[in-house]
């Protein structure tokens, strides 16, 4: 691995997770050695959207490696992918220069809820990397295969049987059929707003959020992050036509499970549990999924 | 490069990790912090954008024939020290007055104090004076220690919150989002608040009562703990002084003969009464609901009264907790920066100012200087010649603002330092640009008396320098100060100087921060204060008599304004005001109306009104809501097209010198 991180380094930026004040967060990394492979603080969105930019001006962007990613997060981008690829420049100029190498987590995270939507080990990466002790197994996307001529190739039998010790770790939420069982009147969405303080932290630690807002600083016009729980949320161009917070709670969650699914197929959420970690009157979405709809 | 610091707004005082601009400008709550345990709100999320507006102050600036013009660093000082000592040495350093910053570092308020000082005055003074200057009196008189007793995390051990004039999950989001959850794991909450607070709605019981009778309800459930034997005799009886003289006042207080003055039934006075003397340990939380009166200090005083007769002080989850607004008005108390204290609270006439004789070398003042809602009538009425501000916006923020600008013309010497061209900037003759929060190194103390460490993660604009930097080159012109290479110099002699802050060291305090007292006895901080005994030995009873607020409702003013902020936006709006999210989310003035007198009134929503007290008048948008009972609006004061500070009257509290900004007749106009 170190002779691969070596080799990527020459051709691209390379960032990874590091450990500071005992969180791991993502920074410019030159040594595979200090790369740290516990689950970092957040999913390193930055790297595809500033947190804020001026959109006045799409630079060439430098090529980037991000070693470290969790898989739970890399796969949000791929979610974003369908949304905001080829059609976002600045995300796509971003998005193109950008190697993620995701490392599979070899236990379960407390309260992460991946295996409910296929799991850490993904059909769709850049590298996907999996330790066994010293040895490492990787998953190499076309794209990179250049990197890997010197390597012997195996079969993908170790990752599926990884994957299914994994899975049985973790209890798997019921998330099937979700789409027709939520219901639109239910009274989670009153609860969960008389405690929301609208800090705007489940879209900020979100993998699968992209929202901004634009404004104009004298002759800049810049974007910066966005919180569709925020009653001001699109005011640059309709408004929010969800006055009450409640509503707002409620359409993030129908975004996720219901009008995701039924127009893409898939539910737009990763099961990283990183919005629940982060909120601070303590809102699950798993109580979303776990809800018994039936009796209201 | 991420860089873990310390949220530039509220006194929470949540621990940040920022992310420099190669890795995306990301801000994260730090998950080890005691502080927030990696939580924000929108304002630690989204509020850091006024970091990289362009309209931040690049270069140092002198009025010349009116108009600002370009100087260097050099030519500034000239200009300011020049001026200073002329006006010094023509009539007196009584003559020059220094405002500091609760936003600005405990190093740089030291600083500031300390060369008011050794030029020879004690005009030193600032925001403080407007939040929490009764908590530091009134506490300091009753307990002996002017902070929160306990710390954040303690609060997950008390069995009932008692929030009297604090809108917490607004104005200290972190703080107000523990006791959402412990509401929800179904411990006691009674909210004693005008407005229909998010608290409010989630209460147990929410005592609705009148502004400004705080003694009168706070007096009237402790006459009930005592008619139902609730007290703690033994906590009373081995801790405290004064309980019979007090317990003659309170006996006046039946809440029958209260409602009249709080419009509160009496029988939530008892329910109240009953949940927080038996549902122990309780934690009092206040901000400035109780302590913007003109009444702050006895206001105070009473909270303190109900946490020693209910012997909830000392213990984990009991406590008396004082909201900082902002990130540091603890430290820059602490620092001194009030005209009656030198650093640690050591009043300004006592034989304790010796000890910084000794340590600056010099004979010092030794009588009170000016309060901050002093020195602008002292400058129009021609005893201030000079003013030097850091880090405030008084136009703005003051009460009865014509007075203020009248100041400033008559001044000699008006010098602002800041981030932004306020418009208190505007009015000066030389402006400093200042480095933000983010682009220097110091500490803070926040609402629990945590020292934390603050870490540069940005270089600033231009020519924009750190304040201590700039104070420290105005100190070596005009105070003689040797100067100080570092903030860490300056944190050295702090510890010097403060016994509380002795044992605190740059290295010790990071990365999470340590709560003073921290010294030989307790290396580590201090959690928990006043566990065995008060610093002045018994816990002081004071009785306190029901007077009512300075302004009364009459046939023209019909109608009562309470001032305050939001949850977007802080002070007077120089930082969030420039942040987009937060200044999208409440874009103007606006003033909260009830249905009942909107109807009234023919108001409708969003409709621009007059509003008028009786020192003068502003224009707004209305906004009914049923957050505010009928009689009542509520009005911030962060929009400077809209300063409602106007309509705020100029008296003040005699023992604080607070102003009544919480109650303020007035009458709606369309
Ligand atoms: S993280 Fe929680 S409190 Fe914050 S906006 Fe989301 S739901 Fe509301
Ligand atoms: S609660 Fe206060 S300190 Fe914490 S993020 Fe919000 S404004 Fe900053």
């Amino acid at each position: 691995m170190k002779e691969v991180f070596a080799a990527i380094s020459k051709d691209f930026e390379t960032f990874g997770t590091i450990e500071k004040e005992g969180e791991v967060i993502f920074d410019k990394v030159n040594d595979f050695e200090h790369i740290s492979e516990k689950r970092s603080r957040y999913a390193p969105k930055e790297f595809l959207i500033k947190r804020n930019e001026n959109v006045l001006l799409l630079e060439e962007q430098t090529r980037r490696a991000v070693f470290g990613v969790k898989s739970c997060d890399l796969k949000g981008f791929y979610q974003m992918d369908k949304q905001i690829l080829g059609k976002d420049p600045f995300y796509t100029e971003r998005r193109e220069k950008t190697l993620f190498v995701n490392f599979v987590c070899n236990e379960p995270c407390d309260g992460g809820f991946c295996t409910s939507f296929g799991g850490p080990i993904l059909d769709q990466y850049d590298l996907q990397v999996l330790r066994d002790g010293k040895d490492y197994h990787i998953m190499v996307s076309d794209k990179f295969k250049e990197y890997f001529n010197d390597y012997r190739e195996e079969g993908d039998s170790f990752f599926s049987r990884f994957s299914e010790s994994f899975n049985s770790k973790m209890d798997v939420l019921p998330v099937d059929g979700l789409e027709g069982r939520m219901k639109w009147n239910s009274g989670l969405w009153k609860e969960f707003a008389s405690r929301c303080i609208s800090c705007g932290a489940c879209n900020f630690s979100c993998p699968t959020c992209y929202c901004f807002d634009l404004y104009d600083d004298e002759n800049e016009r810049k974007r910066e992050w966005d919180s569709c729980i925020l009653s001001g949320f699109t005011s640059s161009s309709a408004g929010n036509v969800r006055k009450d917070l409640d509503e707002r709670l409620r359409q993030r969650f129908y975004h996720k499970y219901v009008y995701f699914k039924k127009s893409k197929g898939e539910y737009l959420c990763t099961g990283c549990n990183r919005c629940v970690e982060d909120c601070p009157v303590g809102i699950d979405i798993k109580e979303v999924i776990t809800h018994d709809y039936s009796i209201e | 490069m991420s860089v873990l610091t310390v949220c530039p707004y509220c006194g929470t005082g949540c621990q940040i990790i920022v992310n420099d601009s190669d890795t995306g400008e990301r801000v994260t709550g730090y998950s080890k912090s005691p502080v927030n345990s990696g939580k924000l709100c929108i304002k630690g999320y989204s509020g850091l954008s006024y970091n990289f507006s362009k309209q931040r102050l690049k270069y140092p600036q002198i009025k010349r024939n009116g108009e600002f013009v370009r100087v260097t660093w050099e030519e500034a000082f000239g200009e300011v020290s020049t001026k200073l000592l002329g006006i010094i040495k023509r009539y007196g350093p009584d003559a020059v007055a220094f405002q500091s910053s609760a936003k600005c570092t405990n190093e740089e308020n030291y600083l500031m104090q300390k060369i008011a000082r050794l030029v020879g005055t004690n005009n030193i003074d600032h925001c403080a004076r407007s939040c929490h200057s009764p908590t530091a009196l009134g506490l300091i008189t009753t307990l002996g220690a002017g902070a929160a007793t306990g710390s954040i995390r303690s609060l997950e051990d008390s069995k009932t919150y008692f929030v009297i004039g604090s809108n917490t999950t607004e104005q200290h989001p972190i703080i107000g989002t523990e006791i959402v959850k412990e509401r929800k794991k179904g411990k006691n909450l009674v909210v004693a608040d005008p407005r229909k607070t998010q608290l409010a709605e989630l209460a147990t019981l929410h005592l609705q009562f009148n502004p400004g009778t705080d003694v009168a309800l706070l007096n009237s459930i402790m006459y009930s703990i005592l008619e139902e034997q609730l007290q703690d005799e033994n906590f009373i009886e081995s801790r405290t002084q004064g309980y019979t003289d007090f317990k003659t006042e309170v006996e006046k207080y039946a809440p029958e003969v209260t409602e009249g003055i709080t419009g509160i039934d009496p029988q939530d006075i008892r329910e109240a009464a009953r949940l927080i003397a038996s549902e122990r340990p309780t934690a009092i939380l206040y901000a400035m609901g109780i302590t913007q009166h003109i009444h702050g200090t006895e206001n105070v005083m009473s909270v303190s009264n109900l946490a020693l007769l209910t012997g909830n002080i000392g213990v984990r989850g009991s406590g008396i907790f004082p909201l900082r607004g902002q990130n540091n008005v603890q430290g820059s108390s602490d620092m001194g920066d009030l005209s009656e204290w030198y650093p640690g609270y050591v009043p300004v006439d006592s034989p304790r100012v010796k000890k910084f004789e000794e340590l600056w070398q010099k004979t010092l003042p030794k009588t009170k200087g000016l309060a901050l809602s002093e020195m602008f009538d002292a400058a129009a009425d021609g005893r201030i010649k000079a003013i030097y501000v850091m880090g405030e916006n008084p136009l703005v923020t003051e009460t009865a603002i014509s007075d203020v600008e009248k100041g400033i013309e008559n001044l000699e010497l008006f010098v602002v330092q800041d981030i932004f061209m306020t418009l208190t900037a505007g009015a000066a003759d030389v402006v400093l640009p200042a480095a933000t929060s983010l682009e220097k190194e110091g500490t803070f103390t926040n609402t629990e008396r945590r020292i934390q460490k603050v870490n540069k993660v940005f270089d600033p604009p231009g020519e924009a320098k750190p304040d201590w930097w700039i104070l420290n080159e105005i100190g070596k012109r005009v105070a003689g100060i040797r100067g100080y290479v570092s903030p860490r110099m300056i944190f050295e002699e702090i510890g010097n100087a403060i016994p509380s802050y002795s044992g605190a060291s740059y290295d010790n305090i990071y990365p999470t921060g340590k709560q003073w007292p921290i010294n030989s006895d307790e290396p580590d901080g201090t959690e928990i204060l006043h566990t065995k005994s008060f610093p002045i030995g018994r816990g002081k009873f004071i009785p306190v008599s029901y007077g009512p607020p300075a302004e009364s409702v009459d046939e023209k003013y019909d109608l009562i304004m309470t001032t305050g902020r939001n949850y977007f936006h802080y002070h007077s709006g120089t930082m969030s005001r420039r942040t987009d999210i937060l200044n999208r989310e409440s874009p103007g003035p606006y003033a909260e109306i009830s249905p009942e007198d909107a109807k009234r009134l023919g108001v409708r929503n969003s409709q621009y009104i007059t509003i008028e007290s009786r020192h003068g008048s502003i224009k707004t948008q209305a906004r009914i809501t049923n957050r505010v009972p009928a009689g009542i609006i509520f009005v911030p004061f962060h929009f400077d097209e809209s300063r409602v500070n106007r309509l705020v009257g100029k008296k003040l509290d005699p023992l604080s010198k607070i102003p009544e900004f919480k109650v303020v007749a007035v009458r709606v106009l369309t």
